[in-house]
Formats: C-alpha cells, sequence, structure tokens
C-alpha cells in the first residue's frame, strides 16, 4: 500500500442490465484517497457518483476492476470478513439518515461499537463523547422521530465515526436538510475530519458540500472527468 | 444477543395494531382449538362413562366365543372369586355380573322383542346411570326375584305401569323354550329409544334362572375403573389372571365397536376441523411475519451495510417470530384454559338446541356439555401453533438478508 492511501480504485466497471438495456454505470474509473482527505464527488445524475461510493463501500460488486480498502481486495474477501472491514474501517453517513426508529439516539450512535461487543460501560462513555462532538447532548433518549432532520443526520454521523473508522462515506448528506442545517452539517464534518483526522469521501449536488470540501472531484458519465485540490473556503464550483 | 433481543422486541410493537391483532388472531384460534378439544374430549369421556357403566366395564371378561356368537350357553362360571379378585385391584371400583338374553316381553296389549340383562341391584346402583333414570315406580333391589324395570318405550308399547305383570319369553341354556311372569317394578327413561323401547332389568337370580344358567355364573363380567386411563394395566392383569381358563378379557372398544368407531370418527372429523383452524392462524402469523419483514427490507439493507452480519439479521427476524408466537399462545393459554375449565366445572346447557337430547351409537347423552380439561389438551395444540410460528419464520428469516444493500445507500 502507498504511504497514506487507504482506498486505491483501479479500472473499476461497473455494469447493470444486459444486451439493449445494458447500462455502464461506470467505465474503467481511476482514484486514490489518502487517510485525512475532505473528499466530493460532484457530478450530474446517472454520474456514476453513488455506484462508486457503493463499490468502495463493499455493497455491492463491480463487473471489472479492483477497489482495494487500506490494501486490501475487498473483492476477495468472503461475504463475512467484508462485514466485519464495514462494520470495522467503513462509516455511513445515508441521505436519508437511515437510523433505525426503534432505538434512541444513544442506540444508534453505539449500535455498531455493540456489534463490535465493546463492553457496555466503555461504549457508553465514549458515544456520550461522541454525540456531544455533534452537539447531541441532552438529547441521547430520543427516538429519531423525536427528532428534527438534521438531528438525526447528527446521529447518523455519531453512528459513522464512533468506531473510529478509517474512512467514512456519506451519500449526499444534506440532501434532506436545509441549507443551514446543510452548513451546520458540513462544519461539524470538516471539524471531525481536522480534529480527529477522519477521512471523509462524499457524493453531492450540494455547492456547499463542494465548497468545503479540500478535494473535489468531478464524474461524467461514470468516470473521472477532474479532481481538483482546493482551499475548502472558496466560493462555489459549477457542479453541472 | 441482548442488541438482537432489543431490537426484536422493540420491532414487533412499532405496528402495535397490526401486533395486537396477530396476536389476538392467534389467541382467539388456540383458544377456539383449545376450547373445541376439551369439550370433544369431555364427550368422548362422559359417553365412555356412561356406556361402560351401563353394560359391561371398561374392562369385560366372557366366553372366548361369546363376541361373535352371543348366546346365554356361552358363559364364565364361578365369578365370585374372580369377582373378589379382580375387586382388590385398586384401581377398579367395580364388578358387574351380567346375565344378558334376548327374549319376548309379553303382556295382555301385545309382544316386544327384548334384551333381558340381569343384574345385581347393589352394584348397578353404584355404577350405572339406569337407577337414576327411573321416572316411575323404583329400582331394583337386593332381594328382588321376579321384578324388572323397563323403558318408557316398551311400558307404551305393551301398556304396563308400575305393578303390572309381564311374560318374558326366551330359549335358556340349554336350549328350551321358557318364560316367567314378572311385575314392574320401575319405568325408566334415559332418552335413547332404543334403550327404552328395547332393555329390561331384572335381578341377577331371576336372570339366571330364566335362561338356565347355573349358580354363580355370568354371561359377562363387567370391571368398572375408577379412571379410565387405566383400562390397558387392568386389561393385562385380567389377562394374566384368567390365562389358561375359558375366559378372555376384552376392552370396551371390541365390546362396544359402534360407539368406538363413532369416538374414532367424531375425532377424525374433529382433527380435520381443527387442522383448519390452526392452518387460519399460522396464515395470519406468516402473513404478519413476511409483511414485517418486507416493509423493512431498506431497513435490513442499511443494518447489513453497516455491518451486521446475516446471522445476526436472521436471529432478529425469528426472534420476532418467537416473540408473537409466545405472546399469542400466552393468550390463547389463558383464553382456552380459562374458557375450558369454566365448562369442566359448570358445563353447558344445551338443552334448548337440543330439545329432549342427543343418542349415540343407542346411548343418550346428558344435554349439559363438560369439557375435559387435561395439560396434553392444553399443550399440544400450543405447541403445535408455537413450534408452526417458529418453523414458518423460515422462511421471513431468509427474505430479510435476501436485500440489495446498495438501496440501502439511495
Amino acid at each position: 500500500m502507498s504511504q497514506g492511501v487507504i482506498i486505491k480504485v483501479r479500472n473499476l466497471v461497473k455494469d447493470y442490465g444486459k444486451g439493449q438495456v445494458l447500462t455502464k454505470a461506470l467505465r474503467g474509473v481511476d482514484l486514490d484517497l489518502v487517510a485525512g482527505e475532505f473528499t466530493a464527488m460532484a457530478g450530474p445524475s446517472g454520474s456514476g457518483k453513488s455506484t462508486l461510493l457503493n463499490m468502495i463501500g463493499g455493497l455491492d460488486t463491480p463487473t471489472s476492476g479492483s477497489v482495494e480498502v487500506e490494501g486490501v481486495d475487498i473483492a476477495r474477501l468472503s461475504g463475512g470478513k467484508k462485514s466485519a472491514l464495514r462494520r470495522d474501517r467503513i462509516g455511513f453517513i445515508f441521505q436519508s439518515y437511515n437510523l433505525i426508529p426503534v432505538m434512541t439516539a444513544m442506540e444508534n450512535a453505539e449500535y455498531v461499537l455493540m456489534l463490535q461487543g465493546m463492553k457496555t460501560a466503555k461504549r457508553r462513555e465514549l458515544v456520550a463523547g461522541v454525540l456531544a462532538q455533534v452537539g447531541l447532548t441532552g438529547l441521547e433518549n430520543r427516538f429519531p422521530r423525536e427528532l428534527s432532520g438534521g438531528q438525526q443526520q447528527r446521529v447518523a454521523i455519531a453512528r459513522a465515526i464512533a468506531p473510529a473508522p478509517a474512512l467514512v462515506l456519506a451519500d449526499e448528506p444534506t440532501a434532506n436538510v436545509d441549507s443551514k442545517t446543510g452548513a451546520a452539517l458540513m462544519d461539524l464534518m470538516r471539524r471531525l475530519n481536522e480534529e480527529k483526522g477522519v477521512t471523509f469521501l462524499f457524493s453531492t449536488h450540494d455547492p456547499q458540500v463542494m465548497r468545503r470540501a479540500r478535494r473535489l472531484i468531478r464524474l461524467k458519465d461514470g468516470a473521472v472527468e477532474s479532481s481538483l485540490e482546493q482551499d475548502g473556503n472558496g466560493p462555489a464550483p459549477d457542479c453541472e | 444477543m441482548s442488541l438482537i433481543l432489543r431490537l426484536a422486541w422493540r420491532s414487533i410493537w412499532r405496528n402495535r395494531r397490526r401486533t395486537a391483532i396477530t396476536i389476538l388472531s392467534i389467541g382467539f384460534g388456540l383458544a377456539l382449538a383449545i376450547f373445541f378439544i376439551s369439550v370433544a374430549e369431555g364427550v368422548y369421556v362422559r359417553l365412555i362413562d356412561q356406556v361402560t357403566r351401563t353394560t359391561s366395564g371398561h374392562v369385560t371378561l366372557e366366553h372366548p366365543a361369546y363376541q361373535e356368537a352371543p348366546a346365554v350357553d356361552l358363559y364364565v362360571e364361578n365369578t365370585r372369586p374372580l369377582s373378589a379378585v379382580i375387586r382388590s385391584w385398586p384401581q377398579v371400583d367395580m364388578v358387574k355380573p351380567l346375565v344378558l338374553g334376548q327374549g319376548m316381553a309379553k303382556s295382555g296389549a301385545g309382544s316386544l322383542g327384548a334384551a333381558i340383562m340381569g343384574v345385581d341391584p347393589a352394584v348397578e346402583r353404584m355404577t350405572s346411570p339406569l337407577p337414576g333414570n327411573i321416572r316411575e315406580g323404583e329400582y331394583l333391589s337386593p332381594g328382588d326375584q321376579a321384578l324388572v324395570v323397563i323403558g318408557r318405550g316398551m311400558a307404551g308399547h305393551l301398556n304396563l305401569a308400575v305393578g303390572k305383570k309381564l311374560v318374558l319369553a326366551t330359549n335358556d341354556a340349554h336350549g328350551n323354550l321358557v318364560e316367567e311372569l314378572c311385575r314392574v317394578k320401575g319405568v325408566f327413561a334415559t332418552g335413547s329409544e332404543e334403550l327404552d323401547s328395547y332393555f329390561i332389568q331384572a335381578p341377577l337370580g331371576f336372570a339366571s334362572r330364566l335362561f338356565g344358567l347355573p349358580r354363580d355364573a355370568a354371561t359377562r363380567l363387567g370391571v368398572v375403573l375408577k379412571r379410565a386411563g387405566d383400562q390397558d394395566e387392568i386389561l393385562r392383569k385380567a389377562r394374566d389372571l384368567v390365562k389358561g381358563r375359558d375366559i378372555r378379557a376384552l376392552p370396551w372398544q371390541e365390546v362396544l365397536p359402534e360407539v368406538a368407531s363413532y369416538i374414532r370418527v367424531d375425532k377424525g372429523s374433529n382433527w380435520i376441523f381443527q387442522g383448519i383452524l390452526i392452518f387460519i392462524v399460522l396464515f395470519t402469523i406468516f402473513n404478519t411475519l413476511l409483511m414485517s419483514v418486507l416493509e423493512r427490507k431498506s431497513e435490513f439493507a442499511v443494518l447489513l451495510a453497516i455491518g451486521t452480519r446475516p446471522r445476526q439479521i436472521r436471529a432478529q427476524v425469528f426472534l420476532e417470530s418467537l416473540f408473537l408466537g409466545f405472546l399469542g399462545c400466552a393468550a390463547g393459554l389463558l383464553l382456552g384454559g380459562g374458557l375450558s375449565l369454566l365448562v369442566n366445572e359448570v358445563g353447558i346447557d344445551l338443552a334448548s338446541l337440543l330439545g329432549e337430547g342427543v343418542t349415540i351409537s343407542g346411548f343418550a347423552m346428558d344435554t349439559r356439555l363438560y369439557a375435559e380439561f387435561t395439560l396434553a389438551g392444553l399443550f399440544w395444540p400450543t405447541g403445535v401453533v408455537f413450534g408452526a410460528t417458529l418453523l414458518l419464520s423460515l422462511i421471513p428469516m431468509r427474505r430479510a438478508v435476501r436485500v440489495t444493500m446498495a438501496d440501502a445507500m439511495r
């Protein structure tokens, strides 16, 4: 594994369907992601952002090509080992939050730690700290239905970062919240990136998210069109 | 495991109305099954009790050829010592010596074919329901000689009443045509047209004399048990006792095959009914489990995406089924068990529905139905429903993990 590279994508191809209805979602994507990066993927609908995130997260299998997470080709992992990789090394943040509705904010945030078998006392202490970091102190015992969209997404962020993963994948994390809440969420994730060194990879349509990213990858028709380093404080780039 | 338990328990309550309806459906269906099984069992128990006490006991000792061709010359001799041994067995309530034969009952108004049963009145008073069915006059007493009790139907046909004379004519054990004059001591009404028009009871000594049997002989020796469940043991002991003698011991099912057949057929139709009922209950459970899983496919996809193993998801769905099955079965046990216990104690009077009553294989049944409350009657249908619920969860368990995780990202 190259120094600091945690994700290595090589010649990644993903086709859906076959024959006349064959859709080429990814057409040979190459991508390296270094630890500590705060990267956004932009591109029009159908450009392959979500498909690429799914491949990197081991949620889907490529037609050809490879994805390595911390030097391990995930296509070669068994189902159990892939589950363990997702549980221990990758955090997920979804557009629709996707919290477990029958669990409180605390329980949602500690879910992955419970899967890892962490002792209750240690887990509670750790998760209380994470919830405080995401600004949810006092809301630990609320169920998702009792929280606003922004608060639910904060719980989802807490769930993603609590196990200290190597990488957090976020699929349009601000798409379902208003711009003010979206900005606050971006600030939060930037802070977690800067203070805790959590590596983030987003897909987004949101110029605000693109502006705050330190690297902006543009996808078009299933291929990387450009990859630009930026300071993360600039004006909103043209995303379409 | 506590995480999965917690998730499963909370998940079944996320749609409270559906869960409540499912639990009530299981409970109500199971309660019905338990109730009908216990009522049917109650009918069988009482029918068996009535026929064995009215006729020749739970176990019958008789001549080996009697069952195939009942005739008064096929009798058992020296019944007293045999009776004494059998009576000493703790499971035995009473031993009934019986002299059974066919004949004609004649009066000034006409004649009628009759089944004449010679009985020991003292024993009969303690075992048979017939003395309780006397409507006119009295039942037989020890020491009675040429006195008989007849049914209301026969009394009507022959224009007989208490104190009136009738003549019993028959062929005795030696092939002679014999007649005896006797008087009516009592008239019974059992509700069974067959018994009330055809059946005559006479004192044992009188019947023995009529049929020309030796002293202390009987065509049958009926062994009435305290508990019908002891039948197999007593049958085995009785067979050992009469081994090498010209006597054989039979269970009541062979002596009264038509009653045994009725119970078998009725049980068979009950099984079908219970089967349909339980199938409907299981279909409800299956529907709930499957719907509950299918509407949470994206949730399961998310759980898988964040690292939950498929076996943990399957365990969660299994536990949800277990909780639903347990709660439903508990409700069914309480409701069905309570209802059965109540009907076991007080019965249900169906006189208004059944009119003068029903007869089964010629035996009149009480119009008040009682349930037979047994643990087996409670737990086997419960076990079937609970076990089937767990089995049915296999399909939803499989469906829960057959999801596309990539969908979770949308």
